[in-house]
Order: structure tokens, then C-alpha cells, then sequence
């Protein structure tokens, strides 16, 4: 057995912009669902207790996803590349870190939805001949990301391998 | 016309057609393929006192079937094959040849009876329907002919048609005592039974006299009696159908090897031919559903870059002895010590986690019988099925390990479908380290390994989680030699 080895954590951190992003964009599916308890009221004032126990649940709800959720993803997230590899930590309550070599990578894709465009991010996914082994850089500024594919394509173009 | 000739030179390769044979062929499978249709228009035809409408529909759907001979038509030029196929809507596929993973032929009933066989080409993309690039009805004699051609960019060396190879496994009729104790069985039984119930042949059934032979059975045997004949009926035909379709299926399977190419061959009334190349080969994961691991039984898959990591594509061998099943791997990867060798075990936080999981329904069926005071027989049935849990707790955790050095990875986990997957480290592109919150507390991981080959991801599961990246470390150097790597004790 050879000695055992540890990973230490990724470097950087997402954009600053991130946990507001991430908030945004579980607001509006939130807000959405309060709307629609309001006109439930409007239209049917029915048993209190179902429009209090669908009140609770949003709250709650909101609180989690909006409040709290953001923030732990932000403390989590990182990701860090060097000539052999990239290297991130994702997830909050379920946490993962993936890694994949340089040598393998086939793709490098950037991804801007129209919230990531409203706050100037991006995301950067790393795709290797495995669909199991994609690496999602999420919530990066978008010069960061410029950055970031241009140093990955060029590492990438050293390794002339069929990548399978 | 027409008899597919051999394509001509390379640089100016004709379109060919199929077998003329297939005019024959065509009809029927599209008349078999229409059947809703044609019923319909025999109650449309019924209806209207007009059975023009049947005869109608049963013309077109003849011409069809003659039409798509006419109408499909193939190449094979200098760096690619391609197929013209279409009625109405003319499409063109066509693959580069340097891509084609493998080629496969089946036969079914009709395709036999005049000597045809449809081959498939796959280039690992995994088509389906429309992007499916097979050649319905060439001539069983030039098959392996076509077979050598199309694979020859990527057997590349492999022309000169070297002896037939080694036979490495050749089924046995004692391979069927173990067709029953796989689930397939079962299933058919139930399916069965949904479609009779559905069709209504139970409510013609219960006015029958058979329904009133069971009633009188009932009152002669009561229902716990009756219950158990209709179990034992159940099983009956459930193990009856298993080995049937196992026998059809899988009688006269051969599995060959040939230097670099794998040659499976399998099926009664329909065969299936499939060629893998064996660079292409990543490792092998052997399988073994619970009944069958009890006597003995275990079933290998390939796991092979371009070809799926599941069902058919990849199946090397179906359930078999064990023995047997482990040699064939051993043949294959020429490591002995990866597919028999010893499997280090992942611990007491791993085996906690298998058996809390296992209890945790007991205890909550408990709970919930004993608020809602339960009647005193049903205590026995919870005993017998906390027991159950226990010992699926215990052979979960037991089957639990994993294995690394000398260039390849084995996990072992499971027990009701116990596997052990052996992966060639040169084919692992990528880990995961993934913990849950529970994993978390336990301090265990799952360790995921991404390959292009086979089922792409593989994973070793609650491994312990100072454990994990030395384990990617040990299969794959590079993790070792990144920036972030930290050998020794001294962190965390």
C-alpha cells in the first residue's frame, strides 16, 4: 500500500454575484407559488387551516431556498485548475467534489442564461468522453470564464489523445 | 438485377441493394407491423357492409413492404457506409467508418427460413429507430465477408482472417437451473396475468365452470389453501416460462475470441451474432441476482467503450455458473487476481449505515402496528420480515469492498443483485467524491469513477472518506501528482 493521500479544497470561489444569483433565481418560482396562494384566497377564503398549512410551507420554504440555501452553497462552491487537472466542490446539503485530467477533456463550453447575463456570469462546463464525468463550473464572473476557457483549450490542445 | 455484388473499387463505390429475397420478407413483417390498422379496416369494412376498405388497406400495406426494398439501397465507399432508405421522406445515413464499434447480425423466424440476416452497425452512439444504421436482408453467406469489410479500418491488421479463435464459453443445458432465479420470470407471469385480467378473461372466467370449481374448491380447502395452490401454480409457470425463454434465447450460445475480436453467438429461432473489439474493452462486471448466487450462478457483462453498459448490448454471458462466468473474465483481462483476489471491506461506519437503512421500515411498521393495536397474528409476519431485513442488512454489508493496484479498480456491493465491476484504470476519465449529509456525519463516501465505457459511471459505495482520494489515487496516478494532492498523515 502506498501512502494514503488527501485532497486538499479548491482555491477560488464562485463570483461574489453568486449567492444573490442563486437567490433570484429560487425567488421567482417561490414568489410564483405565493401568487398563486394569494388568488386561491381571493377566489376560495375555503378552511383556513389548508391556506395557514400552504402559508407555513412557503414560508418555509422561502426562509430555505432563498434565505439559506444560497449562502450555504456559496461557503461550499469552489473550483481550481492546474496544468493536469480540474478540480471543483459543488452541492450544499449533498456535496460532491469531482475532479477529471486535462489530457481527457474534450469540450470546454461556456453557458450564460438570462440571469447569469442581468448579473454578468457565467458558467463553465469541462465535458470529457464519459456523460458521468462532466465538470460544471458554475456562477463565475464572465471574465473569469473568458479567462478560465481560454487557459483550459489551450492546456487541452497539448493532449492529442483520442480521449477515450 | 441484383445480387449484391462486392463493392467496387474503392474510390467509385456503387449504391447496392439488399437481397431481392426481402420482397418476400418485406410484406409480411409490415403486414405484422399494421395489424391495427388492418383490423381497423376490417370493422370499418364490417360496419359499412363494404369489405373493399379491408382489401384496400391489406394492398397498400403489401405495396409498402415491396416499396421499401425498392427504395433502400447502400455503399460502402473509401471512409464511409451509407444508407438510403425511405418512401416518402428520403433520408441518407451515413457513418464514418473509422467510427464502427461494432457489428452485429440477427435473424429472426422469416429472415432464416430464406437464409437473411439483418446487420447492424453501431458506432457506440447508441441509435434508436430512425438513426438506427442496420441492413435489413443481406444473404447469410456474405455476412462475414460484409462484416470483415466494414470493420477493416478498425481492425485495421485483423484482414487476413486468422483461424477461428479459441471457443471461451459454450452453453450447457445445466445453465438453465438458473434461468428461473432471475426476476425476468416472474415478470412475464404478471404481465401475463395483467393482460388476461385485462381482456376480461377473468370476468369469463368467474361465470365459468371453472369458476365454480373454484368456489367449490374454496369451500372444501378454505382460502389459505386456495391461496397456496394458486402460489404454487404462480411459481410453476414462472419458472416454466423463465426456462423456456432462457432456452430460446440463449441455447447454442458461443461466446468466441479470435485474437482481437469477440464473437458472441446466441438464440434458437431468432440468432444474434455480435462482434466486439477487444481494444475496446475496458473491464467486466459480473453479476449475481441473490436465488442464483445461492447456487452458485453469476452473469457477466462487458464493459466496453461504445457499447452500453446494460442489458443486451453488453451481455457476454447470461447466468451461468460462476466458475465459468469468472473464467471468461479471466480470459478476457488476463488478471486473475482482479476477477478471484481478496476485496478490502469498507468498515464499521459503512456496515452501521447498511443496517440502520435495512431497520429503519421495521421500526417504523412497528411503531405504526402497535399504535394502531394491530391484531396478534400479524406479529409473527413482522418478525419474519425484520429477520429478512436483518440478513439483507448483513449480506449487504459483507458484500461491500473494493479492490485497487496494478492498473485496475473492483467494487463489489449489493446483494439482492450482487456485482462486482472490475474497470482498467487506463479507462477512468474522471472521479467523484460524493458525501450526503448522513455521509457526512457516518465519515464515509461514495466514490465514483467516470469511464466512456460500459455504464459510464462506477461506484464504490460509503468507502471510508479519508480513504477515498487514496483509492483514486492508487488506480489513476495523475490524482496523486495535481497541485492539491497532500500525501501522508499530516492534513485534516
Amino acid at each position: 500500500m502506498s501512502q494514503p493521500v488527501v485532497l486538499a479544497d479548491p482555491a477560488h470561489k464562485p463570483s461574489r454575484k453568486a449567492p444573490l444569483v442563486w437567490a433570484v433565481s429560487a425567488a421567482i418560482p417561490w414568489s410564483l407559488a405565493a401568487i398563486a396562494q394569494v388568488v386561491w384566497l381571493a377566489a376560495e377564503p375555503g378552511p383556513w387551516w389548508g391556506h395557514v398549512l400552504a402559508a407555513v410551507g412557503t414560508v418555509v420554504g422561502i426562509a430555505v431556498f432563498v434565505g439559506v440555501v444560497p449562502v450555504w452553497r456559496y461557503r461550499v462552491h469552489r473550483w481550481d485548475v492546474d496544468d493536469r487537472a480540474v478540480y471543483t466542490r459543488t452541492g450544499w446539503l449533498t456535496q460532491e467534489r469531482r475532479i477529471a485530467p486535462i489530457s481527457r477533456v474534450q469540450t470546454v463550453d461556456t453557458e450564460r442564461g438570462p440571469l447569469d447575463r442581468l448579473f454578468g456570469l457565467a458558467t463553465v462546463t469541462v465535458t470529457t468522453a464519459s456523460s458521468a464525468g462532466a465538470v460544471r463550473i458554475v456562477a463565475l464572473d464572465a471574465d473569469v470564464a473568458d479567462r478560465l476557457v481560454a487557459q483550459l483549450t489551450d492546456v487541452a490542445a497539448l493532449g492529442a489523445e483520442d480521449a477515450t | 438485377m441484383s445480387r449484391p455484388e462486392k463493392a467496387g473499387t474503392p474510390a467509385e463505390a456503387r449504391w447496392l441493394r439488399l437481397s431481392p429475397l426481402m420482397l418476400l420478407v418485406h410484406p409480411v413483417h409490415e403486414v405484422g407491423r399494421q395489424i391495427p390498422v388492418l383490423v381497423g379496416a376490417v370493422v370499418l369494412g364490417s360496419a359499412t357492409g363494404n369489405p373493399i376498405y379491408a382489401v384496400l388497406a391489406l394492398v397498400l400495406t403489401v405495396v409498402v413492404g415491396l416499396a421499401r426494398w425498392f427504395t433502400t439501397s447502400y455503399r460502402i465507399g473509401p471512409g464511409d457506409v451509407q444508407l438510403r432508405t425511405g418512401i416518402l421522406q428520403r433520408k441518407v445515413l451515413s457513418l464514418p467508418r473509422n467510427r464502427i464499434r461494432s457489428v452485429s447480425t440477427e435473424a429472426r423466424l422469416l429472415h432464416r427460413l430464406f437464409g437473411l440476416a439483418v446487420v447492424r452497425v453501431s458506432t457506440g452512439q447508441e441509435g434508436r429507430g430512425d438513426t438506427e444504421f442496420a441492413l435489413d436482408g443481406i444473404e447469410a453467406r456474405r455476412v462475414p465477408e460484409l462484416r470483415a469489410e466494414l470493420l477493416a479500418e478498425s481492425l485495421a491488421g485483423d484482414e487476413e482472417q486468422p483461424a477461428p479463435g479459441r471457443v471461451l464459453a459454450r452453453w450447457a443445458p445445466s445453465w438453465l437451473r438458473y434461468a428461473p432465479l432471475s426476476s425476468a420470470g416472474l415478470l412475464t407471469v404478471a404481465a401475463a396475468l395483467g393482460i388476461a385480467a385485462q381482456t376480461g378473461l377473468v370476468a369469463v372466467l368467474e361465470d365459468s365452470e371453472i369458476g365454480a370449481f373454484g368456489a367449490a374448491t374454496v369451500a372444501r380447502f378454505g382460502v389459505l389453501g386456495v391461496v397456496a395452490i394458486v402460489a404454487a401454480g404462480l411459481i410453476a409457470a414462472a419458472v416454466l416460462a423463465s426456462v423456456l425463454q432462457s432456452l430460446l434465447n440463449y441455447a447454442n450460445l458461443e461466446l468466441r475470441r479470435d485474437a482481437e475480436v469477440l464473437h458472441l453467438r446466441h438464440g434458437l429461432l431468432r440468432v444474434r451474432e455480435q462482434t466486439f473489439d477487444m481494444r475496446r474493452l475496458r473491464g467486466g462486471t459480473l453479476r449475481e441476482p441473490l436465488l442464483a448466487r445461492a447456487i452458485g450462478g453469476a452473469q457477466l457483462d462487458a464493459v466496453m467503450t461504445g457499447v452500453g453498459g446494460t442489458g443486451e448490448a453488453s451481455m457476454l454471458l447470461p447466468l451461468c455458473p460462476r466458475t465459468t462466468a469468472e473464467a471468461v473474465l479471466d480470459d478476457l483481462i488476463g488478471r486473475p487476481e482482479v476477477v478471484h483476489g481478496p476485496l478490502s471491506g469498507h468498515g464499521p461506519a459503512a456496515t452501521r449505515r447498511r443496517w440502520t437503512r435495512a431497520l429503519a421500515l421495521p421500526v417504523l411498521a412497528a411503531v405504526v402496528l402497535a399504535v394502531a393495536a394491530a391484531p396478534l397474528w400479524v406479529w409473527p409476519l413482522w418478525a419474519v420480515f425484520t429477520a429478512g431485513c436483518a440478513l439483507l442488512a448483513h449480506d449487504r454489508s459483507r458484500s461491500l469492498g473494493h479492490r485497487v493496484g496494478d492498473g485496475w479498480l473492483v467494487a463489489r456491493a449489493g446483494s439482492l443483485e450482487r456485482r462486482r465491476d472490475c474497470i482498467e484504470a487506463a479507462g477512468i476519465i474522471g472521479w467523484t467524491v460524493r458525501q450526503t449529509f448522513m455521509q457526512r456525519r457516518a465519515g464515509v463516501a461514495t466514490l465514483i469513477a467516470a469511464t466512456a465505457a460500459g455504464a459510464k459511471s462506477y461506484r464504490i459505495l460509503d468507502v471510508p472518506a479519508d480513504l477515498a482520494w487514496s483509492v483514486a489515487a492508487q488506480t489513476t496516478g495523475w490524482v496523486a501528482d495535481t497541485t492539491w494532492a497532500r500525501s501522508g498523515s499530516g492534513l485534516r
